[in-house]
């Protein structure tokens, strides 16, 4: 009886043990003599395993990209690189819908931290803790788009320049007879739709705009992109006061008013089915299938407009709400580069620097990525049709902050976005439109 | 894990050794036999669902970010949730297509079982084909059925079903039902052939019409059938979420008392919204918390009255 419980107990033991011994990196199988006494036997411990993210020098370094777009792309670059340095960096990139932050989130979670993620300016504050100092990078002069934390310290390198605003067709324009450059007021772009709205028919057109205000998946559109212009037409790059205010949860109820007048005369020109139920796959086909002369999205349309055999050309304007004219366009750095301060920071520094500002990772991001620099010694220049225009535009004259990614972290989606939807189908008015908008804000600050 | 982890586990082991070789013979020497052969039970569920579940709890009295948590705030969240217009919104609707969801399926379930247990000719090709729905993943169904809804049906009625607040969630508890009744009739075919040959043979000789044999007979023989499928229906509808979040994504909008709002995000969806979109993680685990307290609540019950009902065999 004793003797089959001793048996019982030392089978339980030994399995247990090799359970564990497979748990381990390095050593090797477990044998049942050594099994049996558990007491006696301390394996050798695996130093490393104790200390995640303390990687070798020489060790792979790991880059998590928020552009699905550029993956191929960056991993061409990462083999150049290594063959360059002999330093191997690892592309993981995310997209397709994926939430980066909280994907980050969880890789913090689980003791996986990236090397160098993507990150959100507004997202700064929450991983403040996780970021490497890169104040002294050599790339930080050579850009304004870089980003950096409450006391100054830079923390992410910008990789691309993007742009939003009304995209047109320029073919379609130079038919119905209007000058693209002049339409940078709301007068002369409302005059503009008037005019193609009654050529229609004659430039084979189903709409003049095609826009997306359904709020479900197409919330950024709406609530991030066009309400970009609130923020950012005609001020000045360094004044912040709307967002500051915004963010305590103040809407100028006048300049916003003047804002929805504009959203009403877009919505007015709309395709009525894309605007209410489209997604971006709808907007955009009706875009690039020439079907009508604006749409409502950004630069990063051009990859996409080869797939429709868009031979037309086109441009970026303004959301150009006031009465005034705001010839600028929207553009900046949609998202940063930082480095894990916990990673392999010296290595991580190495490749930023020489993707950013190196001749060939300028090449790389603006000849096959299609993108626009963000770096003011770069010699290379987008050649896609909206990017090239765009680019154009951010030589000769002024651009606008993108103050709308500094929003409260989820208000575009759950407060924004339903009045624009509401607005959009005729449910409420302008002034509705005004007042409800001036409250939820209000509303959602005070509920942080 | 790996050295630390097998220090830990191999102390455990040499104590319990130890104590099973210096107790005195019987009870507590058994006691540590049976400790150990749980364990691998014991630690598995700690692990998967005990921790998990405290720790859960733990930060929803935080003002955990998702990576750190600076202070307690107590009951703070659970006041601050309840006070939100679209979280008790969310609740309300998700309770009401719960209740239509799962009469809904089960009603058509049961009848299509009837049709798939009969002796109808392709019974078995009607059987394969109405499960097939439930194969498909909820995201795939959702992108396919938002592109009928808002290009095919549009061209019978004028307005997309998904772009009016109360249509939408019919359009989803449409969808539902379509993707979940065959698996559910799959359960209620095999109860109904369950039922033993002779008791219905019996109930043939004494006359029973089809009618009377099915509420008299095959209706309570089958009632821990009924308890499954209620059960599998409730749950199933109340965490809802795969299809919401790519039939609607929460769209379209409503306006209520004064604010506008998603009329169609149910539950789950707003938990993940608070919790991923406005990276608010504290918020999100109370709402979490409350979620499993009414799901635990509701089906415990549920699962309590139809265990009354059931027949002794």
């Amino acid at each position: 009886m004793k003797f089959s419980r001793i048996i019982a107990l030392l089978c339980v033991v030994a399995m247990m043990a090799s359970l564990v011994a497979c748990s381990g990196t390095t050593e090797a199988p477990a044998t049942v003599a050594e099994s049996q006494a558990p007491a006696n036997t301390v394996p050798e411990s695996n130093g490393t395993a104790d200390t995640p993210n303390a990687a070798a020098p020489g060790a792979a370094i790991r880059l998590v990209n928020g552009k699905i777009e550029i993956d191929t792309q960056l991993k061409a670059f990462a083999e150049d690189y290594k063959a360059r340095t002999g330093q191997e960096v690892i592309i993981e990139s995310l997209g397709g819908g994926v939430d980066i932050s909280a994907q980050i989130t969880n890789y913090h979670a689980s003791g996986n931290m990236p090397d160098m993620f993507v990150i959100n300016s507004n997202e700064e504050e929450k991983f403040r803790e996780l970021f490497a100092d890169l104040s002294n990078e050599p790339w930080v002069a050579e850009t304004d788009a870089y980003l950096a934390d409450a006391n100054g310290k830079v923390i992410g390198a910008p990789y691309a320049v993007e742009g939003v605003g009304l995209i047109y067709n320029a073919d379609v324009l130079a038919k119905a007879g209007i000058d693209p450059d002049t339409l940078i007021n709301i007068n002369a772009q409302h005059a503009a739709f008037e005019k193609i709205d009654g050529l229609k028919a004659e430039l084979g057109l189903q709409a003049v705009a095609a826009v997306a205000a359904e709020s479900g998946q197409m919330y950024w559109s709406t609530g991030s992109h066009i309400m970009s212009a609130y923020f950012s037409m005609g001020v000045e790059r360094d004044d912040k006061t709307l967002i500051n205010d915004f963010n305590a949860g103040i809407v100028n109820p006048e300049r916003f008013a003047q804002f929805a007048e504009y959203v009403k005369l877009l919505f007015d020109y709309a395709d009525p089915s894309v605007l209410i139920s489209g997604t971006y796959d709808d907007q955009l086909a009706l875009f690039a299938q020439g079907k009508t002369a604006f749409l409502t999205q950004g630069n990063w349309i051009d990859p996409s407009l080869p797939g429709y055999n868009a031979t037309f050309d086109c441009g970026l304007l303004p959301y150009a709400f006031l009465e005034t004219d705001t010839p600028g366009i929207t553009a900046d750095a949609p998202t940063w580069w930082a480095v894990y301060n916990g990673g392999n920071v010296e290595a991580s520094k190495a490749f930023l620097t020489d993707i950013t500002i190196s001749d060939a990772g300028q090449k790389m991001f603006v000849e096959d990525a299609g993108a626009i620099s963000a770096y003011k010694t770069c010699k290379y220049q987008p050649s896609t049709p909206v990017s090239a225009n765009m680019f154009k535009k951010m030589q000769s004259g002024p651009t606008y902050a993108w103050d709308w990614s500094n929003m409260a972290v989820g208000i575009a989606q759950n407060t924004l976005a339903p009045l624009f939807e509401l607005y959009a189908k005729g449910t409420i008015d302008k002034t509705q439109f005004v007042d409800m908008t001036v409250t939820a804000v209000a509303d959602f600050i005070a509920a942080q | 894990m790996g050295a630390k982890g097998l220090l830990i586990i191999l102390a455990i082991l040499a104590v319990a050794t130890l104590v099973y070789f210096l107790a005195p013979k019987g009870k507590k020497r058994d006691g540590v036999v049976q400790a150990l052969f749980l364990a691998p039970m014991v630690v598995t569920f700690a692990i998967t669902v005990g921790i998990p579940l405290v720790v859960g709890v733990f930060y929803s009295l935080t003002d955990w970010n998702g990576l750190s948590f600076k202070n307690f705030v107590g009951l703070g969240n659970y006041i601050k949730i309840f006070s939100q217009n679209d979280y008790v919104y969310s609740l309300l609707i998700t309770m009401g297509f719960t209740v239509v969801n799962v009469i809904a399926v089960n009603v058509l379930a049961f009848l299509l079982a009837l049709l798939g247990a009969s002796d109808v000719r392709f019974s078995k090709f009607f059987r394969a084909a109405y499960f097939v729905p439930n194969l498909i993943g909820g995201i795939v169904l959702g992108y396919v059925w938002q592109f009928i809804f808002n290009k095919i049906f549009t061209l019978a009625f004028p307005v997309s079903m998904l772009t009016d607040p109360n249509l939408a969630i019919g359009a989803i508890i449409i969808v539902s039902v379509w993707q979940y009744s065959g698996y559910i009739m799959m359960i209620y075919i095999t109860g109904l052939q369950s039922v033993p040959k002779d008791v219905l043979e019996a109930s043939g000789i004494d006359g029973a019409s089809g009618l009377r044999t099915l509420f008299s007979i095959k209706m309570p023989m089958i009632a821990n059938t009924f308890t499954v499928c209620l059960f599998l229906t409730l749950v199933n509808s109340f965490k809802q979420f795969d299809l919401n979040f790519a039939l609607t994504a929460g769209a379209p909008a409503r306006i209520l008392a004064g604010k506008a709002i998603q009329s169609t995000e149910f539950l789950a969806l707003n938990i993940y919204n608070t919790a991923i979109a406005k990276s608010n993680y504290a918020l999100g685990q109370s709402k979490a918390v409350v979620f499993f307290v009414i799901l635990a609540a509701v089906s415990l019950t549920q699962v309590y009255f139809s265990k009354k009902t059931e027949v002794e065999m």
